[in-house]
């Protein structure tokens, strides 16, 4: 068959118009379209990681803002944080070059399915990395692991979205999440990491109204007007709702974790209520991560978090049956 | 200290790869009369030459309300052929939406280059630089992350060359229709465009991977000034 009598096969106006109906090609599936926005976000942090202060020394550098996070953690873990800013200090140039050029592979390999599972892995060795090296542990080992900051770091996600977003040919029923680890593995994931952020909003000073507020007041410098004036009402909001706040979004998280056993549209519900609260979350408490006043390494745990409530998004198929081998999982999907 | 300069000449000499390219395609496409994409070469030449003379001042040249004319004028006009998309194959994301918004970005650089020159020094100096208000860092993050993930999907997608010419051309629906009775993919890395049967340099050049690679290295420089201007 000639390419011409392919096209007026599946396009009959093709040949009259020269053009063909608006039909897309092969339907990418739901896991691989989520591994494809995870590249995005990788790409995304590449891209800030050559931002001009990223290669400036001192206090006002990258080094600087690394040095920072080290004061409040136990000093075995602020002595690593401190060593990592030393070396970045002496040497911002090859260091952060490095930095981009990993991130730049894990972005650029996650795009291609032969060096897809090579790209995750490196991507989960690398954020635990950065979590320990670059975000002083997300502030767990003193307290200020609060959701509404990141906590318990915004680059564990990156982690664990690998880990859930491993290519795998199994079904993606009931969720994407539960094709690579199974079912009962997924769910317990879900449970445990919204179990970690709900006690994460109520311990240390993450229910503390000062703290709360200083975190918001901590990212307003440099910010537009319009996001500067949000977070005039957020850090008023903390001041004097501050501990309400945190059990709030404590009770959230218990729900949302309770809510991967509900049917599916009780499912539906909680995640809705998931991705709204982190949403707003990242706009009014983490400003995107700072990156709209250009001081940023990445945009925090917000969009991280919504990534991951689609990956347990209850779906059905209009086919029956798993996936096999070599169909590439293309397939429609539609919600239930 | 800031960014190396070395990284702004990497970035200004893949822009003038990318509109030397886009020169050759276009080329290309007249001798052969290919229809297809010579939009989307006018404007990645343009787009490339202007944004290397923001990554290496020695290298801007022309009045900044040229360019401006020019993206203002690109702007329209893929917005025309979107809004015509939509009027002619019902409501879907038209091919034309993305090179809209690459046009658009191109102007508000020339618009609101405050932001950069005021964070930036060095070899990068967004010679046109006129001060005034600043650009919206909100409307900035959008649009970079917009062409971050164009890129990634661009390179991702089974189907190359659609950057290039659209997902209506007659060169995608020969695709999509051998992939329906054959394989996308082994197809998709073979030169097609309207006219399937081309061969020698022009078949080289017009590899379908290639356009989608000259379309995703401008989504990156662009992404990677918006994220500069913020």
């Amino acid at each position: 068959m000639t390419i011409g009598e392919a096209a007026e096969r599946r396009f009959p106006t093709v040949a009259d118009r020269g053009m063909a109906t608006p039909r897309t090609g092969p339907t990418r599936d739901l896991q691989r379209t989520l591994q494809l926005i995870l590249a995005t976000i990788w790409l995304l942090d590449a891209v800030l990681q050559i931002q001009p202060f990223m290669f400036t020394p001192g206090s006002s550098g990258f080094s600087g803002m690394l040095k920072g996070l080290a004061p409040g953690n136990p000093s075995w873990v602020a002595h690593t944080i401190t060593w990592n800013g030393s070396v970045i200090y002496h040497q911002p140039v090859l260091t952060n070059t490095l930095f981009a050029l990993v991130q730049f592979v894990i972005g650029f390999g996650i795009v291609w399915n032969k060096s897809l599972k090579p790209a995750l892995a490196l991507s989960i060795v690398w954020a635990l990395g950065v979590w320990w090296f670059g975000e002083g542990s997300g502030g767990v080992f003193h307290g200020a692991a609060t959701p509404f900051g990141g906590g318990p770091g915004g680059v564990l996600f990156y982690a664990i979205l690998a880990v859930l977003l491993w290519p795998s040919d199994g079904s993606i029923r009931p969720f994407v999440a539960a094709r690579t680890v199974g079912l009962t593995a997924a769910r317990a994931i879900w449970v445990g990491i919204w179990s970690l952020l709900a006690l994460l909003s109520v311990i240390g000073s993450g229910r503390s109204p000062r703290a709360l507020h200083d975190l918001v007041a901590g990212m307003d410098h440099g910010q537009p007007g319009w996001l500067a004036h949000i977070d005039r009402v957020s850090e008023s909001f903390f001041l004097h709702h501050g501990t309400p706040a945190a059990v709030l979004l404590a009770i959230v998280c218990v729900i949302v974790a309770a809510g991967v056993f509900l049917p599916p549209q009780g499912a539906q519900v909680t995640l809705v209520l998931a991705i709204a609260v982190f949403a707003v979350i990242w706009v009014a408490v983490q400003n995107f991560g700072g990156i709209l006043a250009g001081g940023a390494t990445d945009p925090n745990s917000g969009p991280l978090v919504i990534v991951l409530a689609l990956m347990y998004w209850p779906l059905t198929t209009s086919e029956a049956g798993p996936v096999g081998p070599g169909s590439n999982g293309n397939r429609i999907v539609k919600e239930v | 200290m800031g960014t190396p300069a070395w990284l702004y000449y990497l970035f200004g000499l893949l822009m003038l790869a990318v509109s030397g390219y886009s020169v050759t395609l276009l080329v290309f496409s007249v001798t052969g009369r290919h229809h297809f994409g010579r939009d989307v070469d006018i404007a990645h030449i343009c787009m490339g030459v202007s944004m290397a003379g923001m990554f290496v001042a020695r290298w801007a040249f022309g009045p900044s309300a040229a360019w401006e004319f020019i993206f203002a004028a690109l702007l329209i006009w893929f917005v025309v052929r979107s809004l015509k998309s939509i009027q002619r194959f019902g409501l879907h994301k038209p091919h034309e939406a993305i090179h809209a918004a690459m046009s658009f970005a191109m102007l508000l650089m020339y618009l609101y280059p405050v932001g950069a020159t005021s964070r930036v020094s060095g070899t990068m100096s967004m010679a046109m630089a006129r001060g005034g208000a600043k650009l919206d860092p909100g409307l900035g993050f959008i649009l970079a992350v917009t062409f971050f993930a164009s890129a990634v999907f661009t390179l991702a997608s089974p189907v190359k060359g659609v950057s290039h010419h659209g997902s209506h051309a007659f060169a995608y629906a020969t695709t999509v229709a051998v992939g329906a009775t054959g394989s996308a993919d082994a197809w998709s890395g073979s030169p097609q465009h309207d006219s399937p049967h081309v061969g020698g340099l022009e078949g080289v050049v017009t590899t379908p991977w290639l356009e989608d690679a000259s379309h995703v290295v401008m989504c990156f420089a662009m992404g990677f000034m918006l994220i500069l201007m913020l």
